[in-house]
């Protein structure tokens, strides 16, 4: 089976190759025979790694510990569960995965458009092809996932404790989705410069792809996040370590991307900026692979064999050069009549929304890598932590949430006063509103308590501004058709789904913003050291801590819980078991925390220290609103599922904008 | 000469907000030293003191706590850290010497960011006036002040 594995690799990476040339060679040619040929490889290509894959997946699950692979990330004793998802636990299965999901992306495309726009598609897959051969030459010649030990130990060492946890087997794979989802875009926007067809229709082919990756990589995100708030068990989500960052910016560039194709598509104008944009989204995909895998900034996340940092440099240079000569090679195709009505627009607000979204980029991108340009200069390695991108990114976040506000309710081409006072009123009332409101209850006491209070006071003003949308589209529709509030409501929605799928994206964003201000700013918590029947109080939670009890779960791993009774109001509310887990062979223990999530706040318990007489150290944090930020998730991902959703009206209004042009500017064949 | 007052306002202004993020109530004096530090354990694991939880970072939490209670000072306590593990036990850069462009550049760059979108808007509505002059004399439609006035509204309420 590793034999059929290793083989159908190499396999893979010939045929990957030879489907490149052969494509270019077509395109270029006008090759029909050499076309034919090339367009087997993307199913040869997915097949050998699909193949490949279950390969390696099978020597988990039966324990094929000949496999230095399957030795390092699992053992008898690991749960089938994570002996799955031990495949993407360490540097080869994960870029074996990687490249599953990018063979998996180009087969789908293959599939969607072998019989499209043949200018463009032989190129965008062989640029994706290109990707994949990257990948496959890693694998096969670097960081083989099927090397073999020689007398092969009866056991293996098992998966990191802090890899077994749900949310392993959920977030790299949505993370993943994500990253190489970008691929996509980049390679028709590569196709597009190549093969010199530069007008908006490698976006509208790409455009679902480019909502889905950023789905995927928006999910990811907050996955991870939640998996460090369960997980590593110090209250936090998000602690703006370097891996976390890679994750952040090539989501924040694509943000901004999904905003400007908005106006080339509709006006033609931003050819070369929203090219540069995706370029640097891809760059980024690959610059935190890059991280994860060089060892060269120091990260939680970095894996324990990070040797191939140089290789994803190399690769990423290549790409920035090539990609930068060939849109300086194609300047004069993409210049476009810029024109713009008036400086109070929403193609104003868009490019300021462009702006702000790459300053948080470059801010975050800044920070991860000054530890090495401080070393260069200086000689001195320095940290760059969460103090530094709190303090730079909150105000700029803050810039970039009153634009979400400003944005729905800016009229496209020109604004005009009437239309602004208008549009304005309400949003400006609730942001004064909330303003008033909030001032007499919330603390105001230090610079971290006045941003959140600016947050909610903009959330207000956000949240006006997209339900008045709601409410003008229903209230519109009522007068016309005599419909109910919900049918009027729904009909709106689902006749605009991309506009008003992205007013509910933008909902939750807002959520997610109230969710982060709220917890970093009023959260509280204390550390006790107890004995049984011991009490103490926190934010008008009585906790006393009853029992502490161990269990043998397993021949590695043994079970400390205790046992806290939760009292409010002089009733018991709930009772939390935070743990610790030991596993064998592993030096630090793993905490176990227990949550009582509520829409008001967390009851965050760990279990920090015990004793042989069963004295704990008990720490609880109670972190308000961060349940918000998992709502917000949940309401992007509902509002991103309208906006992708196919949409007949929108391709018959395409069409008839097309034949409108048409006819005012025929073509010389109709003339 | 506007511009520079205009943008040494701006980079004021940021500078201004992103100053320490000032951490209130009991127990504040611990926190504040826990943001300020990095975990230095030795498993290398990269965390801000404030969110390990090894057991190093435990050990230390209560060796700074008993320093604050003998009365050293937070700065005092970073000062020997520093002395002791160099720069790298800091969670961020300090504000002086080569450091402040870490916490400068991202501000620069997004002023100036901002300046440079001002100049292509301006471009951009300077192309569409000239493109409107440009366009040859048509005879203007003497559209009475009510649809003038109707269209206006309805031009505001469309969404294209």
């Amino acid at each position: 089976m590793n034999d059929i594995g290793e083989f159908t690799l190499l396999v893979a990476l010939a045929t990957a190759l030879y489907g490149c040339v052969a494509y270019v060679m077509s395109a270029r040619g006008n090759r029909i025979d050499l076309y034919l040929s090339a367009d087997k490889t993307p199913f040869i290509v997915w097949a050998c790694v699909t193949i490949s894959s279950i390969c390696l997946w099978t020597a988990f699950l039966t324990d094929d510990f000949s496999l230095q692979y399957v030795w390092a990330y699992s053992n008898i004793e690991l749960d089938t569960f994570y002996k799955f998802s031990s495949f993407w636990g360490g540097q080869k299965g994960s870029l074996l995965f990687w490249t599953l999901l990018l063979t998996t992306y180009m087969l789908v495309v293959y599939f969607q458009n072998r019989s499209k726009n043949l200018r463009v598609v032989p190129y965008a897959m062989a640029i994706m092809l290109a990707v994949v051969v990257f990948f496959l030459f890693l694998i096969n010649f670097s960081t083989n996932p099927f090397e073999r030990i020689p007398l092969p130990p009866e056991d293996g060492r098992g998966l990191n404790p802090l890899l077994q946890n749900y949310w392993m087997v959920i977030h790299p794979p949505t993370l993943y989705l994500g990253y190489v989802g970008f691929t996509v875009p980049f390679a028709f926007a590569v196709a597009a410069l190549i093969s010199k067809n530069l007008d908006d229709s490698w976006i509208r082919l790409t455009r679902k792809w480019t909502l889905i990756s950023w789905f995927f990589l928006c999910m990811g995100n907050l996955f991870g996040a939640s998996w460090a708030y369960v997980e590593l068990g110090w209250g936090g989500y998000w602690a703006w370590d370097p891996v976390e960052n890679a994750a952040f910016m090539p989501l924040l560039i694509a943000t901004a991307f999904l905003h400007s194709v908005m106006i080339q598509e509709k006006k033609d104008m931003m050819k070369v900026w929203n090219m540069s944009l995706i370029l640097l989204t891809f760059s980024m995909t690959i610059f935190g692979t890059f991280i994860t895998r060089s060892g060269l900034i120091q990260s939680v996340h970095t894996f324990d064999e990070a040797t191939l940092g140089y290789y994803f440099l190399a690769f990423l240079f290549v790409i920035m050069a090539a990609c930068t000569a060939l849109i300086i090679a194609r300047l004069p195709l993409l210049k476009s009549a810029n024109e713009l009505d008036s400086f109070l627009s929403r193609e104003s607000s868009f490019l300021f929304n462009n702006l702000v979204l790459l300053g948080i980029a470059f801010a975050t991108f800044w920070g991860t890598i000054f530890p090495i340009i401080s070393e260069a200069v200086r000689g001195v390695k320095i940290t760059v932590g969460p103090p530094f991108y709190n303090q730079v990114n909150v105000p700029i976040g803050l810039a970039l949430l009153a634009l979400i506000g400003i944005g729905p309710v800016i009229a496209w081409r020109r604004a005009t006063l009437s239309n602004l006072k208008k549009n304005f009123l309400r949003p400006v009332i609730a942001g004064i509103v909330a303003a008033v409101a909030l001032y007499p209850f919330v603390p105001l006491g230090n610079r971290a308590e006045i941003y959140t209070y600016v947050t909610f006071v903009l959330c207000a003003f956000v949240l006006t501004s997209i339900l008045t949308e709601f409410y003008k589209g229903t209230v519109s529709r009522m007068g016309l058709h005599e419909e109910s509030v919900v049918g009027a409501l729904t009909t709106v929605t689902w006749r605009n789904k991309r506009r008003y799928g992205g007013y509910i994206v933008h909902i939750g964003v807002v959520l997610i913003f109230a969710g982060i201000a709220g917890s970093q700013a009023y959260g509280t918590h204390t550390e006790k050291h107890l004995k049984l029947g011991d009490s103490f109080e926190i934010r008008g939670y009585t906790i006393t801590y009853e029992k502490l009890v161990a269990i043998e779960a397993t021949s590695i791993k043994t079970r400390i819980i205790a046992q806290l009774a939760v009292e409010r109001d002089g009733k018991r509310y709930w009772t939390g078991h935070p743990e610790k887990e030991f596993y064998k062979g592993q030096n630090q223990p793993v905490s176990e925390v227990d949550v009582l999530s509520t829409w008001k706040e967390d009851l965050y318990m760990i279990l920090a220290d015990f004793r042989e007489d069963e004295s704990a150290t008990i720490k609880v944090y109670v972190n308000p609103m961060v349940s918000w930020m998992w709502t917000g998730g949940w309401v992007i991902a509902f509002g991103t599922m309208i906006s992708m959703w196919p949409d007949r009206l929108e391709q018959r209004r395409r069409l008839d904008r097309v034949r409108k042009q048409e006819q005012l500017f025929p073509s010389p064949a109709q003339e | 000469m506007k511009t520079i007052k205009i943008l040494t306002v701006l980079i004021a202004l940021m500078w201004v907000s992103m100053g320490p993020v000032s951490v209130a109530g009991a127990g504040a004096l611990l926190q504040d030293l826990e943001n300020q530090l990095m975990c230095k354990c030795d498993d290398k694991c990269g965390k801000v003191l404030i969110n390990c939880t090894c057991s190093t970072s435990d050990k230390t939490r209560a060796k700074f706590s008993k320093m604050l209670e003998s009365g050293i000072t937070v700065e005092q306590i970073v000062k020997m850290q520093v002395d002791e593990y160099g720069e790298t036990v800091l969670s961020a850069p300090s504000k002086f010497g080569f450091n402040l462009t870490a916490w400068m550049t991202p501000f620069v760059a997004l002023v100036a960011g901002g300046f440079g979108v001002r100049k292509v808007l301006q471009s951009w509505v300077g192309n569409k006036n000239d493109s409107d002059s440009a366009e040859s004399p048509v005879v203007e439609a003497k559209v009475s002040e009510k649809y003038s006035k109707r269209l206006k509204d309805e031009l505001d309420g469309i969404e294209l």
